[in-house]
């Protein structure tokens, strides 16, 4: 027991040792990785739900500025005092009413149903009184403070604005006259600081559930819950969820047990992390607060989904931890034991030996420490047994000897004489033994020798020195001389051997070499034993020595040959009737046939039936005449599958020239043969998809096109890009965008004849030859056209990139030809253009190449060309249009270029301004404009008359983009020694509209220099109102296609009044542009704009007519 | 034998003990190395006329300062506060500002108690596109990106208390306030909307900061018998108003006053009989039942004494600290500009209930409260708006340029 608890000990220091620090490595790792893993989820669903509470904000913040911008407009005002007068003093569904309703009507709908951001529009008196409603449902015509609707959210933000004459807004509830959940934004109506009464628009949940809805980037089992309190336990779903699309407004959680991140959001936390959601699952959540609506909002996905690798490694690491220990554990164990056991039989063995059996001895075979304690335990033994007995011998030996001698004394003279005869004739047979011995020791080529340890003498048999190739005569062996005769490499082998042979009194057996004289080697073979006195001590050693050279060299040249053998190459044995004989391990990867499976057998089973008969005649004969044969074969594998290899037979011949066997070596060379086709299909191929490349394509089309020149046949060639396919690639990244095109190029092929070709360009854009379509080519366009819908469609249909659905659309250029009347490239060039007119037109659509579209192309190319040398040939002009005041006098002027075409005279900028757009010219003529621009303002400062004039200059996206755009202005404004107050910068809302916080970042440094920003084109793009609230503008310019129909149409007015009443409230300065007429600016006035431009006043004029202008506006 | 046994034992446990302690010292080494401190800078005065209102506050701040680094600082990183002294002077405040801001290196500043002196810090703090937190209820009119106002906006105290005194003490109501920019601006908006409900204006008058001389109000009072009155006295007034109206013999019960500064920190100062029965708005009174403000009441007193006591604009000061903390910690960066991003969308569950910064106005969500004073210096919540309250610095009814304008013309007006 004792002596177990060792092996223990053992096993358990072991564990601790190696396994402790592995396992707690192994541990920390898996948390690392749990908190990586965790933290990345955790910032995912952090940034969605701040953008999805952001939606939800951004939403519920721009209609209420719409209520209170109604509420505010004049045309609310006439409504509702208006609808009143005919509501009360008529009745509601008289014809009085609907005609006072008609003209507010189309003004609502107008306003609203642009983009139905609203259900509903409710104007209501002071009293309560619903007296206008868009819908018409059956509150219209109710009382909010004494009707049926008293209770319900409408009433309640009725009741709010006008108590605190603020807009209000109200939470989703179900609103029975609309049969739907609905929220209501209320704004009051004041005019001359009385209320008049309250205008309320409704939503329904479609934007929020839109929110809700939105899955993106959560994975299979992420959703958004939204939920409300009803009671202090217990919240219900606002919005539908994705597990349970009924549950708004059903289905309720119970926040007392589940639903953790529900919980903290509904008590106004933020915050991301674990919890059990209300199904009582495991989820990491992002959880947040709306006090817009007093909703919670969760955005969260299943822990399992999310923590899934982290699981698995988990499980790896702890099965590998427990093959660890049970494999340490097992050899700890059993070498623990090995350890353990033989002391322990010592131990028993030391019992016994005190107890007085001396005969007892310990197992001392062991080499180790264990076994020298064995010996030396042996050794001890064996004097205390040695001594024991011959005391006893000795008193024994002394009586006997006493009794004897006296007859012993009498008989030894007659036995001495006998002795003496009988040794002269032993005599003769052992010198005749003697002569026998050396004689079978030559034969045997085993000599034998014998060291008389006591007197150090060594005796060599004659076979002995016939081995060591050394003379009697001269050679006197000791055992130094005989260690000088062993190759010096082997010495310390030998000498070491003989040693422990004495030491540890056991024979010994050793191979090794011996150099002779002449520096030959040969190999012996020695045995020796020895013999020992009583007391250990060694007396006589015998031994034998046998030469094994030859031996020794044959074995050599076998080993040689069987490791040639095993080579990477397959080498197949058969006798002379081609039986296999013997197979190498090569063969048996090579083939999958076993050894076993194929010996005795003819290499025919391993034939593939490819080669025709003539091609194994032919082999054979050629073995037969010349020994062997090369050459490449296809054979089968045991499992059927064919492969190629290069195969050589080699007949083998004996002395008399018979062919006793046959050696076929053979490797397989499919991968060669891939590599040749690899490199072939590269040349022609696109490795993605496997489709023909350009160069293919370019070589097949060359040929269609004389094939047609025959046949007179139409073809046709169809160029398609897919729509958007960069975004793809840079919203999935490209194995996305590998997987689309491997799915296109299959869908593609699927659409056409075999004969066709669909090649690859590269990028997204693939190439269809259709050949010989018709000879008539009103048909041949029809069938073309009916091929590329096909397509158009085939691709449009959904894709399924690992798991995610992807939507995407091809746009095709079609281009039909016959014979060789244009060249490839044309044609391509053609199909390309119309792909790109197909994209113009709204993507999604097969376009036919036309002409026309190639002179617009080819003029548009030639004007761009000449734009080129527009601003250093100093073609380029400046005009000048003059802005004003309410009372006409000049402010400035805005600055517009002109071009003076050296050919075409005038060309309008909206010729040449897009065109310049595209390439980097617009930079140059930016440039030019504004160094002109200020040029001319520092002209007109040292002028009494025009020193406080501003001159507007429009800036375009790209300049604006440009890192140092700040630095350029800031250059040329001091540059001409300009005050920055007089330049205005004119930006469009696309160019705000790109990247937010570099615009807003350049407008403030802009801003810092004294530059005045204004915005133009205003109202024509998405600018929203908090939006516009971030920049730092000084003005914005009403665009001229609202000014145009201010005085005719009432929804233009009602957009321009809007923005001014907007401008008025960021406190912005308004320009109108386009003004023709007085009407237009009577308009204007009466709505509180503050500058004007437009022909009514002066068109773009050089600068010395605009200077004649101003001279006589101030005479 | 054993002793060899026990010897390899000893080695063993000496190489891994070595081991171990070189891991803990390597960890200790790598989480050692703290990370440097994160500075706030605080603008109070803590002498002069202000003191004693705006020295609480500090406290509150710092009680907020030390939760924070004991639940782990922001992201490793310990806050220090840096006091200063602000000597009831606002140009002296906003020279403070500057400095805190460029030679200390503060992270954001939290201060100021008086509408001076936030408008005095307000450019300082513009100019370096800075962040202050100001924790007073005051007269709205006022808007900065770098802002964020933790006290009440009129719609969020001074006009639900007006509406409320108008529906259950009846409609003639009478205006008393010091002659500053806050009585005026609140009254201006008070007026208005009492007046769309069918208020009538008995008497408003304004008596200079720092007035003792109650008696002629008093007596316009007296002979006026107004429903009720609207008090928007500052500081010592207070305690002259009301001592004045009981020497007159007006009692609560009689003529209710609901005032918007007196809180109960005030209250502790002044003697609570004078105030008993009358009434004051607030976001946050120390008796509001609920187990966040218990816990917290608790905290302060724990770290402050027994016998201090809490108001409103300690509870508004302590909550913008949360606010900033719980923005630095859900994002690891000290960027100004990301803060304030992050900030406009924060949440909170506050002592006071669930407030909300308010993304378009940077104001916070707030829920109302009207309190009538107990003679032990607390209040009885008598209303509480059933969900918090959209802040509306710039009222709907007028625009913001006129509001500007109107607001002009009043200081303007004054001599």
């Amino acid at each position: 027991m004792k002596f177990t608890s060792l092996t223990y000990r053992f096993l358990l220091w072991f564990l601790v040792g190696s396994l402790l620090p592995l396992a707690l490595f192994g541990y920390l790792t898996l948390l690392q990785n749990e908190a990586a893993l965790q933290s990345e989820i955790q910032n995912r669903l952090t940034r969605l739900a701040d953008k999805k509470t952001l939606e939800i904000k951004n939403y519920l913040f721009e209609r209420e500025q719409n209520a209170r911008l109604l509420a505010r407009g004049k045309l609310v005002e006439e409504a509702i005092s208006s609808l009143s007068v005919a509501y009360s003093r008529h009745r509601p569904d008289s014809a009085e009413y609907n005609k006072a309703l008609k003209q507010f009507d189309n003004y609502f709908k107008a306003y609203i149903d642009e983009n139905s951001l609203f259900y509903d529009v409710f104007l209501i008196t002071q009293q309560g009184e619903i007296i206008y409603t868009m819908q018409h449902e059956s509150d219209f015509a109710t009382n909010l403070i004494k009707g049926p609707y008293r209770d319900s959210l409408l009433a309640q933000v009725f009741r709010e604005s006008r108590m605190t004459l603020e807009s209000s807004i109200s939470d989703f509830e179900f609103y029975a006259p609309t049969n739907a959940p609905a929220a209501f934004v209320a704004a009051p109506i004041i005019r001359g600081g009385a209320l008049t009464g309250v205008l309320a628009l409704q939503l329904n949940t479609e934007r929020i559930y839109q929110v809700a809805r939105d899955s993106v980037g959560l994975g299979l089992t992420g959703e958004t819950a939204l939920a409300k309190l009803i009671d202090s336990e217990q919240a219900i779903f606002v919005a539908p969820l994705d597990s349970d699309p009924q549950a708004a407004f059903k289905h309720k959680i119970n926040l007392k047990t589940s639903a953790i991140p529900m919980r903290n959001a509904l008590m106004g936390e933020r915050g991301t992390g674990m919890g059990l959601d209300y199904r009582g699952k495991q989820v990491v959540a992002a959880w947040r607060y709306l006090p817009e609506l007093s909703w919670g909002m969760v955005v969260k996905m299943d822990a399992d989904e999310t923590f899934a690798p982290l699981y698995q490694q988990r499980k790896n690491l702890l099965e590998a931890l427990l093959a660890l220990i049970l494999f340490t554990g097992v050899v700890a164990f059993y070498f623990g034991r090995r350890l353990v056991v033989p002391l322990k039989s010592f131990a028993l063995t030391a019992d016994e030996v005190a107890k007085g059996d001396l005969s007892k001895r310990v197992d001392e075979t062991r080499a180790d420490e264990i076994g020298a304690l064995g010996r030396a335990f042996n050794r001890m033994t064996e004097n205390l047994q040695s001594m024991y007995r011959t005391m006893e011998d000795r008193i024994e030996e002394r009586t006997r000897d006493l009794n004897v001698t006296n007859e012993q004394l009498l008989e030894e003279i007659n036995e001495r004489e006998h002795i003496e005869k009988s040794l002269r004739e032993s005599q003769v047979e052992l010198l005749h033994n003697q002569e026998l011995l050396n004689e079978a020791q030559r034969l045997g080529q085993l000599g034998s020798w014998e060291l008389d340890l006591v007197s150090s003498e060594l005796r060599w048999s004659d076979e002995i020195y016939r081995i060591f190739e050394l003379e009697r005569a001269t050679f006197t062996p000791t055992y130094e001389n005989f260690l000088s005769v062993i190759h010096p490499d082997d010495r310390e082998k030998v000498n070491q051997a003989y040693t422990q042979s004495l030491e540890y009194r056991k024979p010994y057996d050793v191979i090794h070499r011996l150099r002779l004289a002449d520096g030959r080697i040969k190999w012996v073979r020695e045995h020796c034993s020895s013999e020992f006195d009583a007391s250990g001590k060694p007396l006589r050693s015998v031994g034998a020595v046998q030469d094994i050279t030859e031996q020794k060299v044959a074995e050599d040249r076998l080993r040689i040959a069987a490791t040639a053998f095993e080579t990477h190459e397959a080498i197949l044995i058969t006798d002379k009737n081609a039986n296999i004989i013997r197979v190498n391990q090569a063969f048996q990867d090579i083939t999958g046939y076993s050894s076993e499976e194929v010996l005795g057998k003819n290499p025919r089973i391993l034939s593939s039936g490819r080669q025709d008969r003539a091609f194994y005649t032919n082999m054979w004969q050629q073995l037969l005449t010349t020994g062997s044969w090369t050459g490449e074969l296809w054979d089968k594998r045991k499992d059927g599958q064919h492969y190629p290899k290069w195969l050589t037979i080699t007949a083998v011949k004996d002395e008399r020239g018979e062919t006793t066997d046959y050696v076929a070596i053979f490797s397989d060379i499919t991968s060669r043969k891939q590599a040749e086709e690899d490199i072939h299909n590269l040349a022609f191929y696109d490795s993605l998809t496997s489709l023909p490349n350009r160069r293919l394509l370019l070589d097949r089309f060359r040929l269609a096109l004389s094939l047609s020149a025959r046949s007179r046949h139409y073809g046709a060639v169809l160029f398609l890009d897919m729509d958007r396919f960069k975004t793809l690639n840079d919203t999935l990244g490209h194995d996305y965008g590998d997987l689309l095109l491997i799915e296109v190029a299959g869908r593609l092929r699927s659409c056409v004849r075999e004969a066709d070709t669909v090649a690859r360009l590269g990028g997204d854009e693939f190439v269809v030859l259709l050949e010989e379509v018709d000879m008539i080519a009103e048909e041949a366009s029809q069938k073309t056209a009916q091929i590329a819908e096909k397509i158009r469609v085939a691709l449009t249909e959904p894709y399924l990139l690992k798991g995610h659905e992807y939507h995407s659309s091809p746009s095709i250029g079609v281009c039909l030809y016959r014979g060789n009347e244009e060249s490839v490239e044309e044609l391509l060039k053609h199909a390309d253009m119309a792909m790109y007119q197909a994209k113009g037109a709204g993507r999604n659509a097969a376009h036919f190449f036309d002409p026309a579209m190639q002179l617009a192309v080819e003029t548009r190319a030639a004007l761009e060309a000449d734009l080129r040398r527009a601003v250093s040939g100093k073609q380029l002009r400046l005009y000048y249009q003059i802005q004003v005041d309410n009372d006409q006098r000049p402010l400035g002027a805005e600055a517009l270029v002109r071009w003076a075409h050296p050919k075409r005279g005038m060309v309008s900028p909206a010729q040449f301004i897009p065109i310049a757009e595209e390439s980097s010219l617009i930079l140059d003529i930016g440039h030019w404009v504004l160094e002109t621009a200020c040029q001319q303002l520092e002209g007109w400062s040292k002028n009494e008359l025009t020193r406080e004039l501003t001159l507007a200059v429009n800036v375009s996206g790209q300049q604006f983009r440009l890192h140092d755009f700040v630095e350029r202005i800031s250059a040329v404004l001091g540059a001409h020694q300009v005050d920055p107050g007089h330049l205005k910068l004119e930006l469009t809302e696309s160019v705000v509209l790109n990247d937010v916080a570099d615009v807003v970042a350049k407008m403030h440094a802009l801003k810092a220099l004294g530059v005045k920003l204004s915005m133009d084109d205003f109202g024509t793009g998405y600018s929203s109102l908090s939006y516009l609230k971030l920049l730092p503008l000084d003005q914005i310019k009403i665009d001229q296609s609202f000014v145009r129909d201010i005085a005719t149409d009432p929804n233009d007015a009602v957009m321009v009044q809007t923005i001014i009443d907007m401008a008025q409230n960021f406190r912005l300065n308004v320009i109108a542009e386009g003004v023709e007429t007085e009407a237009q600016l009577g308009f204007l006035k009466q709505n509180g704009c503050m500058a004007y431009q437009g022909y009514l006043f002066s068109k773009p004029v050089p600068i010395k007519e605009f200077e004649a202008l101003l001279g006589t506006g101030n005479s | 034998m054993q002793n060899r046994y026990l010897g390899k034992i000893n080695v063993f446990v000496i190489v891994s003990v070595t081991v171990a302690l070189l891991f803990v010292a390597l960890l200790y080494v790598q989480y050692g190395r703290s990370r440097p401190g994160i500075k706030i800078g605080v603008l109070h005065s803590l002498s002069g006329t202000m003191a004693v209102s705006e020295t609480p506050l500090v406290d509150a701040v710092r009680l907020a300062v030390e939760e924070s680094n004991q639940t782990g600082g922001v992201n490793g990183r310990q806050i220090e506060m840096i006091v200063a002294d602000c000597r009831s002077d606002a140009e002296y405040c906003a020279r403070q500002a500057e400095k805190l801001i460029t030679q200390d290196g503060v992270q954001a500043l939290f201060g100021c108690w008086t509408s001076a002196c936030r408008k005095a810090v307000k450019p300082v703090v513009e100019k370096h596109h800075h962040l202050l937190f100001y924790p007073l209820q005051y007269e709205g009119l006022e808007q900065s990106p770098d802002i964020i106002y933790t006290g009440a906006a009129p719609n969020q105290q001074i006009i639900p208390m007006a509406l409320w005194a108008l529906e259950h003490k009846g409609k003639r109501f009478y205006l008393i306030g010091s002659d500053y920019i806050f009585p005026r601006t609140a009254n201006l908006m008070v007026k208005e909307i009492l007046f769309a409900q069918g208020g009538q204006l008995l008497g408003e008058r304004y008596v200079p900061m720092g007035a003792s001389d109650m008696a002629a109000v008093v007596k316009e009072i007296a002979t006026q018998r107004p429903d009720f009155v609207l008090n928007t006295l500052n500081g010592d007034s207070n305690l002259h108003f009301f001592r004045a109206l009981h020497e007159a013999g007006i009692s609560a019960s009689k003529l209710p006053v609901f005032s918007t500064s007196i809180a109960e920190v005030g209250l502790a100062a002044m003697g609570a009989d004078l105030t008993t029965g009358h009434y004051a708005a607030w976001n946050y009174f120390q008796s509001l039942d609920n187990a966040e403000n218990k816990a917290f009441v608790e905290r302060f007193k724990q770290r402050f004494g027994r016998e201090r006591v809490l108001d409103d604009p300690m509870e508004a000061a302590y909550i913008g600290v949360k606010l900033w903390v719980n923005t630095i910690r859900s994002m690891d960066t000290t960027d100004l500009k990301l803060v304030k991003t992050i900030l406009a969308q924060q949440t909170l569950l506050a002592p006071e209930g669930i407030v909300a910064v308010d993304y378009a106005t940077g104001h916070l969500w707030k829920t109302p409260l009207i309190g009538k004073a107990r003679p032990d210096g607390q209040f009885d919540i008598v209303w509480k708006a059933p969900q918090p309250v959209r802040p509306a610095p710039f009222p709907f009814y007028r625009s913001q340029v006129e509001w500007l304008d109107e607001q002009k013309a009043l200081t303007e007006a004054q001599p």
